[in-house]
């Protein structure tokens, strides 16, 4: 179930939409928040809550990328490797995160520490080479920019 | 002309509702508010405005569809999906910028008669999130926003609402599903957004960038405006310029600069003076074009008089250096990872041609190759449910269009000679 | 009118249909997957594309509506390409498996690819690859075989309503799934498998056991298990059923089924099956031929009658027979032995619930159209879950959520928590004072019109405040304002209802309360029925104060009426009703008892008491295909034919009269044709060649079933009065009975709960629903649980003053913490089994809403 806060921080993300359908992207946002990833029991949440049945919002939530169905590090990598990116290296990237951090698309590091996941263009293709690490952006990457870029995040 | 869309940007606390407002911010949502909604629809009309996202739809032909429509409430609805590759012009207004968005969305607002607006933000901009929720609690703080805009009694309430990675909530029917708390599917259309939208009322979507030209056709005028840029399509437009220039970057320049001119005068020319080899004008899906074919006019209009279109204004330039077969099989990838699976011919031919293009990229390729990529985008082009698929079939005949040896190579040599 | 012309064929139409449905009109086929006439449009398919003039791009002929001088070309060159590139598109990850896949034969992509595809495909990359999953008892799943058309969710969620299934990922990584990931938490409709074009969602019942076109026995027949009556068809091979699917364009239930309907059907088929009569000897049940079970059947009746008269003896009739089973079986009673005394489990409720409504109301009044329930703009469901008990009514229900119609629910009604119900919970033993606040605010807010002057009387009475509805029932005044706003509100409502209400105590009095509601809003009201022909028992004259045709015994003109008609005086002293039956057991007089298709010691409450009864009766005879319970006590038994073996009407809860067909051929006797050998034998002549003779001759003399014939009722159903008059106008005073107040504080009850995949013995020899639902479970709310320390699984003893059983328990957040739930389906683990009753005076239905019960957890 989900804590009081969060059922709070819900009940007031419903009342911006005409019906608590709506609100079932926001929701699930909370949920995998609350419970690391969207397991069965967050959707029960989300599903208790909304009353939109937890088959349905399993179907939803798959559809987007964005939403995590197993449990994920502390902190996600999320690099491009679009076309703007990929000609200006991110391929390169990819691979030094393997070998020099053992952070493999869609793995997550032993340690809890990263897990990594390669977006789709995230906006930055003026400064690409680029990533979000959680929910803070990073461009003109370098593998050295990488490397200090990694340390702030324990 | 000086900065519209970019004004003040320069300025750290650009995004600060005072420093909006000491830049001239909401000076032009009372002035709005002073017109009848339809005088402002007929200022956008003879602006000549069209929308920004990429299909450049009259805007003031779909204000009046949903304005007439006697249905209540009616919504307005901001994409901020940009999710095209190459695309990153909306950024730095919803970063920078949000007030300008916010008064173009309430005069907008009041001009359709639409009194809940939301902003349909792409689950990638997460600083982008925050902002605007600041910029929107600023705004109804400052009445702006609320129940009762400017004292006058006029209602226009607007929220955020995040996406969550779904490159085809860009389309405006998958984008009205994912609010509505659904799978970004496209609808089928007739009925129309303009009729019946987002929870089946009258729904106008527009961009952006579109939304934040509002105020300075308040400002100057709708005759003003239309004398900027093309006289088919005016206004200022963002162009959004990545890969191989020395200065790439979002550019604020009249519409229907010539592509040649971006490049090669605002952005400084290919990086370390190499060789053009291609150009992606509008977002990865538009027609590429060889650098003989980059003399056009970056608009609505003229650019499929020139073999691409418009798009979201993203030119991606490549130089001499890059695989084309990559490239394309790169954005195969992406499409096929983005097709939302409604429509056989796109969910089975995206990953059709991505897997063709693979082996062909890979040294695999095999004689005939190239004509079945011809044949398969054949069966997929003009038999889909959405444009998604249509880009994805018209991207494989254009790179193998223009650029066929390229392809021919990597099959008859067994390997890619840029690796 | 709009004028299309289609292949340059000139097409009217009188309004606006979409392209395809103009073209089938006119017998033009255009190819389709994804689209279904059940379901909303989709257009994901692509292959209806079809050319029309002045629109540049093709355009899906399932989605386009046509316009006025459209032109449309749906076979051309191009379009020709179109089909077979988009069918190589579906068979690049569909595999060819069909020499082993079950769909073969009546698979769409099949035929469609045998008629447009492509003759060699051009894929050369791997397939995708989806084990087949059979986590499942009931569905196999197999998304290699899946075309996306979606068709089996937007059934499950868009028309069943129970939104178990969504299609998971996205694009090509995208498959089906119930929420499990592998078995499914779901109504076990199978619809879904209805839809499925291809071979991806399957029944495992009849799994690689033979091919579509080997079925050749398709008879279109009428289900067995609730009163809705669905038409059902059921495929033969062999004298085996190996499937039952709905009808699309079928009268009740258009294309859907429930659980029971589409997956129960194995009990014919089962090895338990009675074949051979038996008679007891020395105590146990011998198997005997058929002569000289007649004969001794005979024998014995005569001379019980003779010794002890006809009012010594009874009969037990059956809502799960026929019209012609039970109106030979009630000529026989009163003809051949003389007596009134015949009664049905239609007397555990809805006779009486009936009788009460229409003696307000006027005959009929309680018969209308289930569809009807979609197009009111309100339904108050009270008494049941109808979900459960009649499934396609309760689509219906959803039905007219979705349309925006309110569903308001007197209590929890779990079939309906997704579809917005406006709910109002009473304490347990307040439902009486809930009802009369309902009552007074309709009242005053609607006035009284002044049509009904006795029940008007009777509202004149009742004046009860939000306040005391909320001091006194537990429900805040501002809820209960808003239901009974609701409520006033509206403009075409109906209510449902259920048997909880004369199985309460108060019943008569509660059910004048509902009349009132009725009456106030001028609505229409529905009866639940949970057997498939409990309205044709009574209107047979299966009751101690009926004659055929619903008549009142009491009428001496309608006596005389069958008097001529059988040539036999009848007794104008009504009968003895079910549970008068069982008390005349009990004191010795009742001699002998025949009953044919009902198990009362299974299905009556108090099972213990009805079998120490019945074990006092002289001679019992049963008539059954299973040796229940209650033929282990008889002294003669006669194997039955089942549903499927026979012709013959049921009258479902509309009044709707519908055919059964014989499916399977098997050995034996309709229970009307034993009925009539023991008559022969008796020496009264009730002979029939057949089951359309029996009809026959109930439609020349009962008025409701007037100049009705088989050829007429074979057209899809024919609701009476078919040409006859209803009774009007027999209002009486109302009685009724306000049963005696309880304090509830602080205990426990026994309550009984109806569930949607039994329905007593039938269904738990069906084994698809035994895997469903395995076995007899207690349940009860967190709160009970935790006093206990008992979670979901432990065991429980459940103990009434009648006995105690050890269930295991399930725990269920949605309960009040007074109730433990338990069904009445599982021999020896039955709800009725703990249950005592009394009889509501008015309508002669037992209450057993008064049970104290004891939980205890049984450690292991």
């Amino acid at each position: 179930m989900l804590n009081e806060a969060a059922v709070k921080e819900l009940n007031e993300i419903r009342q911006k939409y005409p019906n608590a359908r709506a609100a079932l992207l926001p929701a699930l946002y909370i949920a995998q928040r609350e419970f690391g990833h969207l397991s069965p029991e967050a959707y029960e949440a989300v599903s208790e809550i909304l009353g939109v049945p937890k088959a349905i919002a399993r179907g939803v939530a798959t559809f987007y990328v964005m939403y995590k169905h197993k449990p994920m590090g502390r902190n996600i990598v999320q690099l491009c490797t679009n076309v703007s990116c990929m000609i200006l290296g991110a391929e390169k990237l990819v691979d030094f995160l393997k070998n020099k951090h053992g952070l493999e698309p869609g793995g997550t590091t032993s340690d809890g520490r990263f897990s990594m996941v390669i977006m789709e263009c995230i906006g930055a293709c003026g400064t690409a080479p680029a990533m979000l690490v959680n929910d803070d952006f990073y461009e003109n990457l370098t593998e050295k920019y990488i490397e200090e870029i990694l340390g702030k995040y324990k | 002309m000086g900065k519209v869309l970019l004004k003040n940007i320069e300025n750290p606390d650009s995004a600060d509702i005072n420093e909006y407002k000491k830049a001239g911010g909401y000076s032009n949502l009372p002035k709005a508010l002073e017109k009848q909604p339809k005088e402002i629809i007929e200022e956008v009309k003879k602006a000549g405005l069209r929308g920004r996202g990429g299909a450049g739809f009259p805007v003031a032909m779909k204000w009046t569809f949903a304005s007439a429509d006697p249905k209540f409430p009616k919504y307005l609805l901001c994409n901020a999906d940009e999710g095209e590759p190459g695309t990153f012009k909306d950024r730095p207004i919803l970063e920078k910028n949000p007030h300008l968005l916010i008064e173009g969305m309430a005069i907008s607002g009041y001009a359709l008669g639409a009194e809940y607006g939301y902003i349909y933000l792409r689950g990638e901009y997460p600083e982008a999130k925050n902002i605007l929720n600041r910029a929107i609690k600023q705004a109804n703080d400052n009445g702006f926003l609320g129940d009762n805009i400017l004292g006058k009694g006029i209602k226009f309430h607007l929220a955020v609402h995040q996406g969550a990675g779904a490159y085809i909530c860009g389309e405006e029917t998958a984008l009205i599903e994912s609010l509505e708390g659904d799978k970004g599917q496209p609808r089928i259309k007739p009925p129309f957004p303009v009729n019946v939208g987002v929870f089946a009322k009258p729904t106008v979507v527009n961009n952006v960038e579109t939304l934040s030209n509002l105020p300075y056709i308040i400002e100057i005028g709708g005759d003003a405006y239309s004398k900027i840029g093309t006289p088919d399509c005016p206004g200022p437009k963002l162009y959004c310029v990545s890969g191989h220039v020395e200065k790439p970057g979002v550019y604020e320049l009249p519409m229907g600069t010539i592509l040649r001119d971006i490049i090669y005068t605002h952005c400084g020319g290919i990086k370390g003076g190499r060789k053009l080899k291609a150009v992606i004008p509008g977002g990865a899906t538009t027609p590429i074009l060889p650098p003989d074919k980059i003399d056009c006019p970056m608009d609505f209009v003229n650019m499929p008089k020139h073999g691409s279109m418009l798009g979201s204004g993203a030119v991606i330039v490549m130089d001499e250096s890059v695989c084309l077969v990559k490239v394309c099989y790169r954005i195969l990838k992406f499409l096929e990872h983005e097709s939302c699976g409604k429509c056989t011919p796109c969910r089975e031919g995206t990953g059709w041609l991505r897997s063709i293009l693979g082996r062909v990229e890979g040294g695999e390729g095999m004689e005939g190759d190239i004509d079945l990529m011809l044949s398969v985008s054949g069966n997929m082009m003009g038999k889909t449910f959405c444009p998604l698929g249509d880009g994805a079939a018209s991207v494989v005949q254009n790179f193998i269009k223009h650029f066929r040896p390229e392809f021919e190579e990597h099959i008859k040599n067994a390997k890619c000679r840029f690796k | 009118m709009i004028k299309v012309t289609i292949n340059g064929k000139e097409i009217e139409l009188e309004k606006p249909v979409t392209v395809l449905e103009a073209a089938r009109s006119a017998g033009i086929k255009i190819p389709t997957l994804c689209y279904h006439e059940q379901l909303e449009k989709y257009g994901g398919c692509r292959l209806c594309l079809v050319e029309v003039e002045k629109i540049p791009r093709l355009q899906t002929a399932c989605t386009l509506m046509v316009t006025d001088g459209m032109v449309v070309r749906t076979e051309t060159p191009q379009i020709a390409d179109v089909r077979r590139g988009i069918l190589e598109f579906l068979l690049i990850n569909h595999p060819l498996d069909c020499p082993y896949c079950d769909k073969a034969g009546e698979c769409e992509l099949q035929d469609l690819v045998e008629k447009y595809g492509p003759a060699k495909g051009r894929y050369k990359e791997k397939k995708r690859k989806a084990p087949e999953s059979l986590e499942d008892p009931v569905f196999v799943r197999n998304m290699e075989r899946c075309v996306m058309c979606t068709r089996c969710v937007r059934m499950c969620d868009g028309v069943q309503g129970a939104s178990a299934i969504a299609i998971i990922n996205r694009g090509g990584h995208s498959h089906m799934e119930p929420f499990s990931g592998g078995k499914y938490d779901c109504e076990y409709c199978g619809n879904c498998v209805s839809v499925c074009p291809v071979g991806a969602i399957m029944s495992r019942l009849h799994r690689h056991s033979y091919r579509p076109w080997q079925v050749k026995e398709k008879t279109e027949t009428i289900c067995p298990y609730c009163g809705v009556g669905c038409t059902v068809i059921a495929q033969v091979r062999d004298d085996s059923i190996k499937r039952v699917i709905p009808k699309i364009g079928s009268s009740v239930n258009n294309g859907m089924l429930c659980s029971r309907g589409r997956f129960g059907y194995e009990f014919v088929g089962s090895s338990e099956r009675l074949t051979s009569p038996m008679i007891k000897k020395n105590g146990v049940l011998e198997q005997a031929t058929w002569e000289e079970a007649i004969s001794l059947t005979a024998k014995r009746l005569g001379e019980i009658k003779n010794k002890y008269g006809g009012p010594s003896i009874a009969g037990i009739a059956s809502p799960r027979c026929t019209n012609e089973d039970n109106y030979v079986f009630q000529k026989f009673m009163r003809v051949a032995l003389g007596t009134n005394n015949i009664d049905s489990t239609a007397r555990t409720g809805y006779a009486g619930t009936q009788k009460f409504i229409e003696n307000i109301f006027g005959q009929g009044a309680t018969a209308n159209i289930i569809s009807g329930l979609s197009n009111s703009d309100s339904v108050l469901v009270i008494g049941g879950d109808p979900t459960a008990i009649n499934p396609i009514l309760g689509l219906q229900i959803r039905a007219c959520s979705r349309k925006g119609g309110n569903i308001l629910a007197i209590g929890h009604i779990k079939g309906l928590e997704k579809f917005n119900p406006v709910t109002v919970s009473p304490r347990f033993y307040t439902e009486t004072l809930l009802l009369e606040g309902i009552v007074s605010a309709l009242k005053n807010k609607k006035g009284l019109p002044g049509s009904i002057p006795a029940l008007e009387a009777k509202i004149k009475d009742i004046s009860t405040s939000a306040k005391e509805v909320e001091n006194g029932c537990g429900i805040a005044e501002k809820d209960f304002i808003r239901f009974t706003d609701t409520l006033s509100e509206s403009l075409t409502p109906s209510i449902v209802l259920g048997k909880d209400i004369a199985q309460s105590s108060g019943g008569s009095y509660k059910l004048m309360l509902i009349s009132a509601i009725n009456y106030l809003m001028n609505a229409r009201i529905y009866l639940l029925s949970e057997r498939a022909n409990e309205q044709g028992v009574l209107d047979m004259g299966c009751a101690p104060d009926l004659l055929p045709g619903y008549r009142p015994l009491s009428f001496a003109e309608f006596r005389k009426r069958y008097e001529n008609a059988w040539k036999s005086p009848i007794s104008e002293k009504p009968g003895l009703s079910i549970f008068e039956m069982v008390d005349s057991a009990k004191s010795n007089a009742l001699k002998a008892l025949y009953i044919m298709g009902e198990n009362p010691v299974f299905n009556l409450p108090n099972s213990k008491a009805v079998k120490a009864a019945l074990k006092n009766v002289e001679f019992i005879v049963v008539q059954d295909i299973f040796l229940t319970e209650t033929g282990k006590l008889a002294d003669v038994v006669f194997p039955a034919l089942s549903w499927a073996e026979k012709e013959g009407t049921f009258t479902n809860m509309e009044r709707r009269i519908q055919r059964l067909r014989k499916a399977v051929n098997r050995e034996g006797m309709e229970d009307w044709r034993i009925i009539s050998e023991v008559a022969k034998n008796m020496g009264v002549k009730l002979d029939y060649s057949g089951a359309e003779e029996i009809f026959q001759e109930i439609s020349r003399i009962s008025p409701l079933h007037r100049d009705l014939t088989y050829e007429e009722i074979g057209k899809g159903g024919a609701i009476y009065p078919y040409k006859g008059e209803p009774l009007r106008g027999v209002m009486e005073d109302i009685q009724m009975h306000k049963g005696s107040s309880v304090n509830p504080d602080g205990k426990l009850y026994l309550r009984l709960e109806r569930p949607l995949f039994h329905s007593g013995t039938l269904s738990t020899k069906a084994p698809a629903l035994v895997k469903i639902y395995p076995e007899a479970v207690a349940r009860v709310s967190p709160a009970v649980g935790e006093a206990l320390s008992l979670k979901s699984g432990d065991m429980a003893r459940v103990s009434t003053r009648t006995g105690s059983l050890e269930l295991p328990v399930n725990i269920d957040n949605k309960l009040d913490n007074l109730s433990v739930m338990l069904t009445n389906n599982f021999e020896d683990k039955g709800a009725f089994s703990l249950m005592e009753y009394t009889i509501d005076p008015v309508t002669k239905a037992p209450v057993i809403d008064a049970n104290e019960v004891k939980l205890e957890k049984v450690l292991a």
